[in-house]
């Protein structure tokens, strides 16, 4: 029981910082630094992602070969190897130095950049080839079939797979702690310090927030994959085919 | 920048030790969760059979657990928070004995099961249903079809998965870096900052893991050839 | 050698089998022939128990095989009843030969020595010794069923149970699978089997059983039933197939 009433007790003293880090007495840290570092990340590494994964379906050589390298080397290196080359690298590439949340931030793009480029291509590759060929004979270029036909099919398809790249962003923001990022595992570990006779509560409630938050968004995943499934088999009406038969209707009625 | 020199890193006794203790250590966790992860993964697999939909609950939750929760996470609850738990006298004896490497193997290998359970399962559901029938249908109890028709598809079934997931394991040794194992990233680092070479120093590392992965990744292409089912597409 | 007394299964209000009653006796060959969804391959299932039955009573050469047992006995009693499946069912990850040779030898302990020449043996008997070492993936699907024939036959079953057996196959493969079947049924095997070959019921069958909706509604020997069906339902049966 005082178990329970101990973990009640650090919540109540420190779920603001839990949650924002020491906003406004400094940079916003906690969930709200973990999530925003999340989605940021992965909605810049998704234009890269798309574009790596187009590279390395093209046949031309010199795009393809450093394509694959990248995608190869960054799966075969830790990430944490990855941050201690970017925040080596990028101050000297732009001149000066960076945040930690900077370093963080380019590591993520590039880190799930190369894996969400995977995802894409198998969604790519998982279309049949005839879609492609219809487009080429209606006179679309590569390019321009890419764009209007297969795309849109690949990445709607491979929704479930990219929101679970997305839990898997989350959990790399952890590692922002070994570069000082105050995100969510900088503040537990900033309680524990002060707290000193109680870690295990404090990193069990460590555990239990990232469990709730990645816990929901899988959930999530899947049930949006069943729901495709469902579409693809005809079993739900698309909205705007319901749309289109109630212009129909109408437009009958009105004759 | 004083210029490339990897020989200064790489032919200095005193670094090369440290990248050779890296390595080893690296290799000895990897190693050992390794093991610990696979033979903790045909145990939750074997448990999930049961008819006891209270243990299949348990083992969905551990899985379910150990997926959600960040490794990094995981790992300080076990090396600040279970630690803290343990009798004085154990915790005693633990900080003698490389404690910091202990708790990276139980985390690692723990949270790793999880994922290998979870690719034979895959493995073993991708089965069709008439192999299970047909071995049934000639006299094989529960246990013989497991051993003799279902598992050795299962295995096959799961290979590219499971080799995905050991380099998973293999990169996730790093992580031990956070509570203090001096494993390779860890070693690279500190020879970073007494050279302050940071690039040498983090392209032998880099070099290092992307051989041992691409060995990983070879080694169970090779797996998934000799054990195909011959013939199949 | 297998007597269905009253047996009827159902889910729900669905009823699968209703008031089975019939016999096939030791050396008979009795096909099961019907529309599809009328409950044949259900009622061959019941046999060897992959499907239970909800009433009655099911017979295998004397064994009340839908009775509670244990696993082993379930087990035991299985391995005496040879099954053919529509899909064949081959263990992909072992040779033609160790497909035959492994349940002699694991479920019944027949010695490897013993079990490897009784497997080539079975395969000569159905054509196929050249294949011993390949692997299913590797035959065509007229061998792999005659392949899964002889698996069946490697446990000395009293009695053969074929669903379908050649319902998955090409045309062309058809004719090397009942050859086998033939040459069982000539060699005095009780057989039970679910098929559309209407010419190999004419030839072996010593009863037809016709069924549609879970039923058995005619019973007859082959001549009769093709020359002159008395069911109106197995009367249009059977001009539906002439007229193909």
């Amino acid at each position: 029981m005082t178990f329970v009433l101990d973990l009640y007790g650090i919540l109540r003293d420190n779920w603001l910082l839990l949650l924002i880090g020491p906003y406004p007495n400094g940079p916003l840290g906690g969930i709200a630094c973990t999530l925003i570092l999340s989605v940021l990340g992965i909605a810049l590494a998704f234009p890269l992602s798309v574009l790596l994964a187009l590279t390395r379906l093209s046949t031309n050589r010199l795009l393809n070969w450093p394509a694959t390298a990248l995608v190869y080397v960054v799966r075969g290196v830790p990430l944490l190897m990855v941050i201690l080359w970017v925040y080596f690298l990028v101050p000297l590439l732009i001149g000066r130095n960076v945040s930690g949340f900077t370093t963080m931030l380019c590591t993520l793009v590039i880190y799930e950049g190369a894996y969400l480029s995977e995802v894409v291509r198998a969604g790519i590759l998982a279309l049949p080839r005839g879609q492609m060929e219809a487009a080429r004979a209606l006179g679309h270029s590569y390019l321009g079939a890419m764009w209007s036909v297969i795309l849109p099919q690949a990445l709607y398809n491979m929704l479930p797979s990219m929101l679970s790249q997305f839990v898997s962003t989350i959990k790399e923001t952890t590692l922002g702690y070994v570069i000082n990022v105050q995100e969510l595992t900088f503040a537990a570990n900033q309680i524990n310090n002060q707290l000193l006779t109680k870690p295990f509560h404090v990193f069990l409630i460590l555990a239990v927030s990232y469990f709730v938050v990645c816990w929901t968004l899988t959930q999530w995943a899947q049930w949006l994959e069943r729901r495709i499934a469902k579409k693809r088999r005809g079993l739900v009406a698309p909205k705007s085919s319901a749309k289109a038969r109630a212009a129909v209707l109408e437009a009958q009625l009105d004759n | 920048m004083k210029g490339f020199d990897l020989l200064a890193i790489l032919l200095n006794p005193e670094f090369g030790r440290m990248l050779v203790h890296g390595l080893a250590l690296t290799l000895v966790i990897f190693v050992c969760s390794w093991l610990l992860a696979m033979s903790l993964a045909l145990l939750l697999l074997t448990l999930r059979l049961t008819p006891s939909t209270l243990v299949q609950r348990a083992v969905a939750a551990y899985v379910s657990y150990h997926r959600n929760v960040p490794t990094l996470v995981q790992l300080m609850l076990w090396y600040f928070g279970i630690a803290s738990l343990l009798p004085d006298n154990v915790q005693g004896w633990l900080s003698e004995h490389s404690a910091e490497a202990l708790f990276s193997i139980i985390a690692l290998g723990l949270c790793q099961a999880a994922y290998f359970s979870e690719d034979l399962r895959s493995g073993l559901r991708s089965i069709p249903d008439g192999q299970a029938e047909a071995a049934r249908a000639l006299g094989h109890g529960f246990v013989g079809s497991m051993r003799h028709v279902l598992m050795p598809q299962a295995i096959r079934n799961a290979v590219p998965a499971l080799v995905n997931h050991s380099v998973s394991l293999f990169k996730n040794s790093s992580l031990a870096m956070a509570i203090g194992v001096v494993e390779l990233t860890h070693a690279v680092k500190e020879i970073e900052s007494q050279t302050f070479r940071a690039f040498e120093s983090y392209l032998v590392a880099t070099v290092l893991y992307l051989a041992i992965s691409l060995l990983i990744m070879a080694g169970g292409a090779w797996l998934g050839r000799r054990y195909s089912v011959a013939g199949a597409k | 050698m297998i007597t269905f007394s009253n047996v009827n299964k159902w889910y729900g209000d669905y009823r699968a089998l209703t008031d089975i009653n019939a016999e096939v006796k030791k050396g008979e060959v009795v096909v099961v022939c019907g529309p599809s969804g009328s409950g044949k391959s259900t009622l061959i299932r019941t046999v060897n128990r992959l499907e239970e039955i909800k009433s009655g009573q099911l017979l295998f050469d004397g064994h009340d095989i839908q009775a509670p047992m244990s696993s082993q006995q379930l087990n035991q009693l299985r391995s005496r009843i040879g099954f053919v499946f529509q899909s064949f069912n081959l263990f992909p990850h072992l040779s033609v030969l160790e497909n035959i040779m492994l349940s002699p030898m694991k479920v019944r302990g027949v010695k490897r020595a013993d079990a490897k020449s009784r497997a080539m043996q079975l395969l000569e008997r159905v054509g196929l010794a050249a294949k011993a070492e390949s692997y299913p993936a590797q035959l065509s699907g007229g061998q792999q069923q005659r392949v899964a024939i002889a698996r069946a036959l490697a446990m000395d079953p009293p009695a053969m149970l074929f669903d379908e057996p050649t319902s998955a196959l090409d045309p062309e493969m058809v004719g090397e699978v009942l050859a086998v079947m033939r040459s069982l049924a000539k060699d005095g095997m009780t057989m039970m089997c679910v098929t559309h070959e209407m010419n190999f019921a004419r030839e072996v069958a010593d009863q037809v059983w016709f069924m549609d909706a879970g039923c058995i509604l005619e019973t007859a020997a082959p001549d009769t039933f093709f020359r002159s069906p008395q069911h109106p339902r197995a009367q249009r049966f059977l001009s539906d197939l002439r007229s193909h």
